[in-house]
């Protein structure tokens, strides 16, 4: 330690503490309504429309246990569960084979497969929906997990992440392992894919919370009550719980939950997944 | 057994054309170094061995098989890297048996093949770590195992010390040694650093710009060298260089520097007199006392290393480098003359290529 720079005054860094100031408030502003949803939900409705409270006097989980009990909820669950899976699981995996494929090897039309790619990555998906509702109307898979899947596999930036990755290694662990007597399928699925877990783990777990998360296409797809996925069921099922704000609430609580809890626990991976994505977009 | 046997092989990346029609033989056993400055296409013509990069022009030969245009795994061929390339989520047992574990080997089999190969290399008590837990020097080894346990015919070596520091790189070198006579392999072993060509090869092949300079035994290179490229390369500290005219007559060849005449043992017969190059190493120069000797010139550094003493000295052609009696004690500023040990002055002619002696 340095005497002279560990005296409080020199210390003291305006433009830092009004930096964290409003970082705070921001997150205050940012938090209150959660929070404010979180009490609500556990609040009986009569005392919430009565009286503000910051903390519930007497916490019930009653809305909850309602929620579960006169609603289809554990089934949107179970299909938010079924369609996050799948979208997770095959976005990543042909994320990693397409950025493989384009970043190794050697075929006609990788160029321009790498362009599209690129090029598909500047549309945003919204402005097909109408277009991919068609198509799924057409081929008669509305209101089937498979059709609300389709086309959320869109993402090529999951592509982009990892050929830009595969590009990065050093060329000698192909080698090294072409010398070895390895295969494509070996190189990619025993030294590629490995090396690079981190960067897997990192996509799927945005993956995940993205497709959990998506409202507009499993709203347009999922018609019947019984495909839909949490985030359309609470929404879209208008009397599912009457204007009871406590139910309505406690819903959105359930909604939220497993991307919140898988959030908590890879939270390291989140941001690294988010700071790879965003170097590409950047 | 196998030698490896270079026709013809020439190597392109589009119109560059890195390596030039090279013919190289490589005695089955012997362990050759390929030397030369970097980017004179050491690497494109070991690669081109191995199999990873296309052959322009010409054949490999491998044993008794033409390898030129055989995979990578099937030319019974294993390679080191610069870089080592070592798995990083693999342990060193599982590195080292890499190719077996693709090839479907028995896991019983594998673990007693790491076994085998970690005793050669002191690497047993590492067998469970991973390669960021290792030295430089461990991940060399186990680079090594890697191509060991496929026990191949020819050891290929990319630059495999140049990431280590000196004191390990010493180590190294005697190990491969070892190594070399332990399995009296072929070894093809690509280096920028003469020191290592010199101490592990028994052949050296010298390659400038893509084309063999000189290929023969370490000493040979070092006393006659063929160019002024291989002269200057090879020996450490390096060769002086020394403008002169040189011109034949019945006595040997009459060399002038400056002011001063020498006469040296015949060469081949000049026509007329012409300017050339000599080229004498440190050990072959003499001091003198100022005034004396063929050269005078005022000592600019003195570099004591205990052994032996190397003394800088400026003269009207630039600087040149002696090494002398350890005993004695010079200062800088001093005038002294120097004299060449004339039997082993080199020639060169304009063209670089040395005259040779008759
Ligand atoms: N894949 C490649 N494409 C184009 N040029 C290359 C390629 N690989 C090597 N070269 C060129 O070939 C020359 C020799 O390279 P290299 O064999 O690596 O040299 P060294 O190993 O002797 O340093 C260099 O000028 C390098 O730029
Ligand atoms: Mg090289």
């Amino acid at each position: 330690m340095n005497n002279t720079h560990a005296t409080p005054a020199r210390r003291f860094d305006l433009g830092a503490t009004l930096l964290t100031l409003l970082t705070i408030i921001a997150a205050v502003i940012w938090f209150f309504p959660v929070y404010w949803g979180i009490v609500t939900s556990l609040r009986y409705d009569d005392q919430t429309v009565k009286d503000f409270a910051l903390i519930p006097m007497e916490p019930t989980l009653k809305n909850y246990i309602f929620d579960i009990q006169n609603s289809n909820l554990p089934i949107w669950y179970l299909n938010s569960t079924i369609v996050s899976v799948g979208v997770t699981f095959l976005v990543v995996f042909m994320g990693a084979c397409t950025g493989f494929a384009i970043s190794q090897l050697n075929f006609p039309g990788r160029k321009a497969l790498w362009w599209m790619i690129l090029a598909s990555f500047m549309v945003p998906v919204s402005a097909l929906i109408v277009n991919h509702f068609i198509i799924i109307a057409d081929i008669k898979l509305l209101n089937t997990h498979l059709g609300i899947i389709l086309p959320m596999l869109i993402a090529p930036v999951t592509v982009i992440v990892y050929k830009q990755f595969f590009d990065g290694l050093p060329k000698e662990f192909r080698e090294a392992a072409v010398m070895d007597g390895s295969t494509e399928f070996q190189l990619f699925f025993r030294v590629f894919l490995p090396m690079n877990w981190g960067v897997t783990t990192a996509l799927a777990i945005i993956t995940f919370i993205g497709a959990w998360n998506s409202f507009l296409w499993p709203f347009l797809a999922a018609q019947d009550e019984m495909m839909m996925t949490v985030t359309v069921g609470i929404t879209a099922v208008q009397d599912t719980f009457g204007v009871a704000y406590g139910r309505v609430l406690a819903g959105a609580v359930l909604a939220g939950l497993p991307v919140a809890t898988a959030y908590l626990l890879f939270q390291r991976r989140v941001t690294q997944a988010i700071t790879l994505s965003a170097g590409i977009k950047g | 057994m196998a030698s490896v046997e270079l026709t013809g092989l020439a190597k392109r990346f589009g119109a560059v054309e890195v390596i030039r029609g090279l013919d190289l033989s490589v005695a089955d056993g012997s362990f050759c170094a390929l030397l030369g400055p970097s980017g004179c296409g050491k690497s494109t013509m070991l690669r081109m061995v191995a199999g990873l990069e296309s052959v322009s022009e010409g054949q490999i030969r491998i044993g008794d098989r033409d390898v030129t245009h055989v995979e990578p795994a099937k030319r019974g061929v294993a390679m080191v890297f610069q870089n080592y390339a070592l798995y990083p989520h693999l342990t060193v047992a599982q590195n080292i048996t890499f190719s077996m574990s693709l090839a479907g080997e028995p896991k019983a089999k594998q673990a007693e093949a790491a076994t085998r190969v970690a005793k050669m290399l002191q690497l047993e008590p590492l067998l469970a770590r991973r390669p960021a837990e290792l030295s430089g020097g461990q991940r060399q080894r186990v680079a090594i195992g890697r191509a060991l346990v496929r026990n191949p015919q020819v050891f290929l070596f990319d630059e495999p010390l140049s990431n280590l520091d000196a004191l390990l790189r010493g180590q190294m070198r005697l190990e491969l040694a070892r190594l070399h006579a332990d399995l009296g392999r072929t070894m093809v072993y690509v280096t920028h650093d003469q020191v290592e060509a010199m101490t592990l090869a028994d052949k050296i092949v010298v390659l400038d710009k893509g084309k063999i300079s000189q290929a023969g035994a370490p000493l040979d290179l070092y006393n006659a060298p063929a160019n002024r490229f291989v002269a200057g390369f090879i020996g450490s500290p390096a060769m002086n260089f020394l403008p002169a005219r040189a011109n034949s007559d019945a006595n040997g060849l009459q060399v002038t520097l400056g002011a001063a005449t020498m006469t040296l043992p015949a060469r081949a017969t000049l026509a007329a007199e012409r300017p050339v190059e000599l080229g004498v190493r440190p050990e072959d120069v003499h001091l003198q006392n100022a005034g004396d000797g063929t050269l005078q010139g005022r000592v600019a550094v003195v570099e004591a290393l205990g052994n032996t003493t190397f003394v800088h000295v400026d003269t009207e052609f630039g600087q040149v480098n002696v090494e002398s009696d350890p005993a004695l004690r010079l200062e800088a500023g001093a005038n002294v003359g120097l004299s060449f040990e004339k039997n082993k002055v080199h020639v060169f002619d304009a063209d670089g290529t040395t005259l040779p002696k008759l």
